[in-house]
């Protein structure tokens, strides 16, 4: 009965209803729906309580449903709160929507399946797509930063389509990855790496950038096991479900479009010191060396002689101001979207470009996406999702490389020209000309991507489904570099080029069997569970040439270069899963949930590939129960919480298990092999154990919600590359070792502080707390800043610990700087460095406030960050005390000390070798042991970011309708508008070396995020 | 209903189709490495091992090996603006200085394949691989253990020997380090087993051959102040035809490389590249100027009395010299110099000066020097200042004559002089220190040498 009900509403056959109950004195009851803001609904559902009826608003809001009068009429819709209507004497009415804050009715996409947010264990937040969208940065996960409770977002740097660290809960892993997993309507998506050129040190790219923000309907964050078990091996470091946009059957088509045009520029900018400044600095410290080397060898000091200014050097040549740019934004976006019978639609398409502050740099994203859906019959549905993506970017090195833009920029000392005097490029010391490579580099990465999906779905009962499911992910990066001989690597060769061919596969086929039903009494007992079964394969391949020695600048195919090397390699990996899920409700009060995984990899030893991730999780609907309606206080308060596992094997090599001799350790044109690992037959799963519990209040109807979670993950046989004696011919073997923890409490509040007259002002903020400590390791591991070993992993600390020697003071007499001598054996020596910070913040967070009257929009947003430090490189470099022949001074080296009395914590500039453990000697100023590794270049990088805000209008519809839109919208919008921070060099959201996920917090010649205006407007037809 | 049983079916045949295959799917193996168990099982697996080990002293002597045996000295300095250069060039050297820890590992990485060819040859059974080359293979792997012991123990002192390949981590506890006397007695074993078994032909000069043991043996007994010895195997070498000083000094850095000068250099090539180049040449030439000669050492090379055609090795850049060695700069094929016959005649200056015989080592010290149009040396008339002061004057040759390769810091560690010529006077940083990664990792049998 039911289901022929169900045919017949799709047929749209109301007469048929109508029919069956007519002998009950039935009217046709008319009406429309619109929302709080006058704008009619569609898509509204109508219920009766007691008939069975229901329909649902067309596309101007409108409803027709046959109903006696003793009913009562239902109306739901997502985002609204459920109205009950009693349908006394009443024959047409106009219904307004209100609002709800809590969303409790909203239907969340869970691992493999829906579930209503009231009945959900785990701690999941959502996000809507459109509330971000308009962040001028180029990837979605980017946009998450500050927006969501527990998950911590910084970019590695400013420029566009870069790399960006995304953390759920604070890092688990030391050398497995602690990337979340990326479910792309239901795409599991290779979020790996897959440029080859170097820029420095620092991730090169975004790999989610490949996605236009525009399609993205709504993002689910999965953080607690409960909530991620259900994805096995693939789920420790978290889940970020992300679901475009489809249509609905029956839904009128809608055609979108969306521009933003932007200017950015840096808000701060190196600040060197003049030519004649510099040649005075140097010139002091020779002087001050010159007279350590009297006093030590009993000479009288008297007799050394001041050196003057070198005429050569005393004039000062600018390279910053051609370094920065405005920079220009602008992206389109169009889109429809609509339904027919049988059929819905989503067809976009995207365009974006980006240029970088920092010259030559720039991302730009051609993206299209199909998304069809299709009722073949009443039982089966089919449906494809197809996106493809082409990305261009204009790659150039900074950060850690002495041939970086920036680098050759800033460390080149100001008082060398610019040019040499027939005109061309100078190049001083170790560095390029920076003027050439901005006006010569020439490297290029194209990525092609192509993410699909087609799935069929068959109900053989309404409450029992099959979906499956075949996926691609084709990512392939295609990179071509010439350096020509304007600069200065292409000078000695007559030309260099790189070619690299990256292609990343993956393929992913699963089923998945659902069974939803309610029944007993007032159907008191939901039942929602699945089956379900995956493979995925990946497949990773990369070719590579280079080639050398070219006729002209104007040749650089590599086919045609003197000399040219190639390579090429594939490695491949599969999964094999197993996975199920059952949840519980009694009553709408109480839920519990249970799950099990089983996933079998090819990376691990033969013993051991197979790992068991089960989590169970119960919630409790308080505000259900009689006792807390009595209270009339809570709308809504809901105690959750959970157990579980969940695993990781990303990050580590795909044959890591295999003892292994490797290949291309060549001699004299013949192949050679070498031992490159020990067979580990006992490798497995890296296994995240984590508990949840979490609490959900709604108060004044829900006019004030709050959220708050409670964690505590423990992280076990880590998957490490543990040292070895070097002896042994290896440095590290992987194996499971040691144990990092993550605990955390994380807090989100929403509030409607007003919301009369047309007048609304809401706010949002979260929190999160997170303390990671390493639990157990083998031995320290000190590694980064190119082996300076400036950042540690140490049993009892937080990953990204930095390691320097602790400057206390500078003697106010000596001028020398004192170090704590942590052993007390009055040396400086290795054992003197400790942990003197971490990279890691204690919390961070973000406010956004937003306010509307009548057709105007306002809101802002601020991010902030606190406890983390930041290693500044360029002090490091540029506060040298005249160690560095050809790199110039920072300001900050004015600082030094001079005279006795001076009371600073630049130490005197001096280089003389003494005895380098020497403390309060001038042995450490700069050089010694100590070799300037010091404290004094750490800086508290702390800050609070005003990081968006917008001011928006919207035609009233009349006057948008009278024109032929539906909707017509102009905004303007500031991004990173100002910061407050102690922390002295341009940007303190910066990861110079966050290639290496343990190297975090560096600044090294970094682009700084830009502040853009941007303006937008949104018309839909 | 067709579509509900075509559907089951699906689902069922593709559930039976994976448990069946679950585990075959899940062994994947690499394309670009072979199994430890099949690494040196037949004649191409034994030479492609051997090679391997080739390529991991190329590793240790590209960079590492000629900035250690140099920075520490006084003949190069640091030039911007890595770290670890300057901590060489001011003997502050750190346990976690990237290039000590870089050679101290490559070197080991060498041994460790030395060790798995030695233990695992006497297995292979293949036609293909005749006594001779199996002797041979033998024999390079015995020189470049005994090459690889010998660097260590010159520039850390006493080494623990590891004699086997690893094949697990727990098998190689036990091992402490040995004096340095006991390191170079197994050095000395390796070149005696490396001498038995090794070839000698015309031309080869980038593998080892019996020629290229004897020479490291001279270098060895000369480092034991076994001075009679270190005298006799340099006189070997010398008196083989093959080798002979090239007559204009710089020939022996240009390209095609190999002269007669050439005892053993490692080849590069430009799918093998050796990039030092960069170290040493101004940025506006292409490089990175890491490295830069002394001023001690333009001048000396600039003196014709001194340097003569050796200021071939410098050139000038404005008001500075930049060090032109390695200067393969469009293709990085610089050949890594480990010995020149020069080195054998010097050694034998050295040795027979010590022995007495003045006159002698006077002789080979003129073959250095006239070569590059460098007045003779005549010994001092003074009999109780002669052989002093010939010492010394060997002492400066070395230095002029091998300024860019690993062995004015070696030499003046080995003859006690580092304290009167570069004032460090602290002898405990006349070694480099171990590793700290091996202290942590390897705490029950390693100690760090004192003074770290």
């Amino acid at each position: 009965m039911f289901n022929t009900l169900k045919k017949g509403l799709f047929i749209g056959a109301l007469t048929f209803l109508s029919q069956q109950t007519y002998a009950q004195q039935i009217q046709n009851l008319l009406g429309s729906v619109k929302n709080d803001k006058g704008e009619h609904v569609s898509h509204v559902t109508l219920r009766l309580k007691n008939a069975k009826g229901s329909t649902s608003t067309d596309a101007k809001g409108q409803f027709k449903l046959p109903a006696v009068k003793s009913d009562v009429l239902i109306v739901t819709a997502v985002g609204y709160e459920v109205q009950e209507i009693p349908l006394t004497n009443v024959t047409s009415l106009t219904i307004t929507l209100v609002p709800s804050n809590a969303r409790l009715e909203e239907v969340v996409l869970t691992g493999y399946s829906t579930q209503k947010r009231k009945h959900i264990v785990g701690a999941i937040s959502s996000i809507k797509a459109e509330e971000i969208a308009s962040t001028p940065v180029t990837g979605v996960n980017q946009m998450l930063q500050g927006r969501v409770a527990g998950v911590q977002v910084s970019a590695n740097n400013g420029t566009p389509g870069a790399g960006i660290n995304f953390r759920i809960r604070g890092s688990n892993s030391i050398n497995a990855s602690n990337e979340p997993l990326y479910v792309i309507d239901g795409v599991f998506v290779d979020n790996r790496e897959n440029i080859s050129t170097s820029i420095g040190g620092q991730a090169q790219s975004n790999p989610l950038s490949d996605i236009n923000p525009s399609d993205i309907e709504d993002i689910q964050v999965l953080k607690d096991a409960n909530a991620t078990a259900i994805y096995g091996s693939l789920g420790a470091n978290g889940v970020v479900l992300i679901t475009t946009k489809r249509g609905k059957l029956g839904e009128s088509s809608k055609i979108n479009f969306n521009t933003t045009q932007g200017w950015a520029n840096a808000y701060k900018k190196f600040d060197l010191l003049d030519g004649p400044t510099q040649d005075l600095l140097s010139n002091e410290s020779k002087y001050n060396t010159a007279v350590d080397a009297a006093l030590a060898a009993g000479k009288d000091p008297a007799t050394v002689a001041q050196i003057a200014p070198n005429p050569a050097y005393q004039n000062t040549y600018d390279r910053i101001d051609y370094l920065f740019r405005t920079a220009r934004n602008k992206s389109y976006d169009g889109s429809i979207i609509g339904g027919g019978e049988k059929t819905s639609y989503f067809v976009s398409f995207g365009y974006t470009d980006q240029q970088s502050i920092v010259k030559p740099s720039g991302f730009s994203r051609y993206s299209g996406r199909i998304n069809l859906d299709n009722k073949v019959t009443d039982k089966l549905k089919v449906g494809t999702t197809v996106s493809i993506a082409r990305t261009y970017r204009n790659i150039s090195s900074n950060d850690n490389n002495a041939k970086g833009v920036i680098n050759s920029a800033i460390f080149t000392r100001t008082y060398l020209p610019v040019f040499n005097e027939d005109g061309s490029y100078a190049a001083w010391g170790s560095f390029d000309n920076s003027n050439a490579l901005i006006d010569h580099l020439n490297n290029n990465a194209i990525g092609f991507r192509v993410i699909a999906n087609g799935y069929a779905e068959y109900s053989f009962l309404p409450e029992l489904k099959l979906r499956s499911s075949w996926s691609i992910d084709n990512n392939t990066m295609s990179e071509k570099n010439y350096t020509n001989t304007y600069i200065t690597a292409g000078k000695a060769t007559n030309g260099a080029a790189a070619a690299y061919e990256n292609q990343g596969q993956t393929l992913l086929n699963e089923q998945v069997l659902t069974y939803v039903k309610s029944f007993g009494e007032s159907r008191k007992h939901a039942i929602n569970a699945l089956v379900g079964n995956t493979i995925n394969y990946s497949l990773n391949q990369l070719t590579a040439a280079t080639g050398t020695g070219f006729a002209t600048n104007n040749l650089k195919d590599i086919s045609v270069a003197a000399i040219t090397t190639g390579s090429s390699s594939r490695a491949e990996a599969r999964l094999i899963s197993f996975f199920g899920k059952t949840t519980y409700t009694y009553n709408n009060k109480y839920t519990a949930d249970l799950s099990l995984r089983a996933d079998g990899s090819s990376k691990f030893g033969a013993n051991r590939k197979w790992g068991y991730f089960p989590s169970a999780g119960v919630t409790w609907r308080a505000a259900e129960e009689d006792f807390i309606k009595d209270l009339n206080f809570f709308s809504n308060l809901t105690l959750r919480s959970s157990i579980g596992l969940s695993g990781n094997q990303n990050g580590i090599g795909n044959y890591a298990a295999l003892g292994l001799w490797s290949s291309g350790a060549n001699y004299l044109g013949l192949a050679g092999t070498q031992p490159s690992q020990l067979a580990n037959p006992d490798l497995t799963w890296e296994t995240t154990r984590q508990v949840n519990a979490g609490i959900d209040i709604g108060i004044l109807k829900n006019k004030i919600s709050l959220t708050a979670d409670y964690y505590n993950k423990y992280t076990y046989d880590l998957l490490l590359d543990v040292p070895v004696p070097n002896r042994s011919g290896f440095e590290t073997f992987l194996q499971n070792y040691g144990a990092v923890r993550n605990s955390g409490f994380e807090l989100g509040i929403n509030t409607v502080n007003f919301d009369r007259n047309d007048f609304r002002w809401t706010t949002n903020f979260n929190i999160s707390w997170n303390k990671n400590k390493i639990e157990k390791l083998a031995s320290d591991i000190t590694l980064g800043a190119s082996g300076r070993n400036t950042s540690i992993l140490r049993e009892g600390y937080s990953i990204n610990s930095f390691y320097l020697y602790k400057q206390l003071y500078v003697d106010p007499q000596t001028g020398n700087a004192v170090y704590d001598d942590v052993n007390g054996d009055g040396k400086i020596t290795t054992a003197d460095r400790q942990i003197v910070g971490k990279a890691l913040p204690d919390f961070s967070g973000g406010l956004t406030n937003n306010f509307s009257y009548k057709n105007f929009d306002f809101n802002f947003f601020i991010f902030f960050t606190k406890g983390n430090s930041v290693l500044n490189m360029q002090d490091f470099f540029m506060v040298h005390g005249g160690t560095q022949a050809s790199i110039g001074f920072l300001p900050r080296q004015l600082d030094r000390w001079q005279k006795p009395g001076d009371v600073t914590d630049i130490p005197r500039m001096t280089t003389f070798r003494d005895d380098p453990t020497a403390n309060n000697s001038s042995a450490n100023n700069y050089v010694g042991n100590v070799a300037s590794l010091s404290s004094r270049y750490l800086q508290d990088a702390s800050f609070i970011r005003l990081k968006n805000v917008s001011f928006g209008y919207n035609l009233p519809s009349a006057t948008a309708e009278k024109i032929g839109f539906k909707k017509v919208r102009a905004y303007v919008q500031l991004s990173n508008v100002f910061t407050i921070t102690n922390y002295n060099g341009l940007d303190p959201e910066v990861s110079a070396t966050g290639g290496n996920q343990n190297t975090a917090g560096y600044d090294w010649a970094t682009t700084p995020q830009p502040r853009t205006f941007q303006l937008g407007v949104q018309v839909t037809l | 209903m067709k579509i509900n049983k075509l559907t089951i079916a699906l689902a069922a045949l593709s559930f039976s189709l994976l448990t069946s295959s679950c585990e075959k799917q899940l062994t994947l193996n690499p394309t670009g490495a072979i199994s430890d168990g099949v690494s040196i099982v037949d004649a191409s697996t034994a030479r492609a091992a051997i090679i391997g080990a080739y390529s991991g002293l190329q590793d240790v002597y590209a960079h590492h090996y000629p900035t250690l045996g140099t920075m520490p000295a006084d003949l190069v300095e640091f030039n911007g603006s890595l770290t670890e250069y300057l901590q060489l060039d001011q003997n502050s050297i750190p346990t976690d200085n990237v290039k000590t820890v870089s050679a101290y590992k490559a070197l080991y990485k060498t041994i460790n394949i030395a060790n798995s060819v030695i233990a695992k040859i006497a297995t292979v059974s293949d036609a293909a691989l005749s006594t001779t080359e199996r002797n041979t293979i033998l024999g390079e792997a015995h020189f470049l253990r005994g090459l690889a012991y010998f660097d260590l123990g010159r520039g850390w002192g006493g080494v623990q020997l590891q004699l086997k390949p690893t094949e697990n981590f727990d098998a190689i506890k036990g091992i402490k380090r040995s004096s340095l006397a006991e390191t170079y007695a197994q050095v000395h074993k390796d070149l005696l087993e490396a001498e038995r078994l090794l070839p000698e032909d015309n031309s080869t000069r980038n593998r080892a051959q019996k020629s290229v043991v004897r020479a490291l043996k001279s270098r060895l007994f000369l480092y034991q102040e076994n001075w009679a010895e270190a005298e006799n195997y340099a006189t070997q070498v010398i008196n083989n035809t093959k080798y002979s000083l090239v007559e204009s000094y710089s020939s022996f850095f240009a390209a095609p490389f190999l002269t007669t000068e050439s005892v053993f250099e490692l080849t590069f090539a430009s799918n093998d590249r050796n990039t030092y180049w960069v170290y040493w040449y101004p940025s506006s030439l292409g490089g990175q100027w890491n490295i830069k000669p002394t001023n001690k050492v333009v001048t000396a090379l600039l003196d014709p009395a001194q340097g003569g055609d050796r200021k071939a090795l410098i050139k000038q850049l404005g008001n500075e010299y930049y060090g032109v060695l390695y200067n393969s700069i469009s293709s990085s094929t610089d050949p890594a110099y480990l010995i020149r016959i020069a080195e054998l005649y010097l050694i034998r200056a050295e040795a027979r000066a010590q022995q007495g015989k003045l006159a002698a080592a006077a002789e080979d010290l003129n073959k250095i020097r006239n070569r590059s149009k460098v007045a003779s040396y005549t010994l001092s008339s003074k009999a109780e200042n002669a052989k002093g002061e010939l010492l010394l004057a060997i002492e400066n040759e070395n230095a002029l004559e091998f300024p860019f390769e690993a062995h004015r810091w070696f030499d003046l560690v080995r003859t006690k002089r580092a304290g009167a010529v570069l004032g460090l006077t602290n002898t405990n940083y006349w070694l480099f220190p171990l590793p700290f990664t091996d202290i942590q990792s390897d705490k029950d049998d390693v100690e760090q040498n004192p003074g770290y």
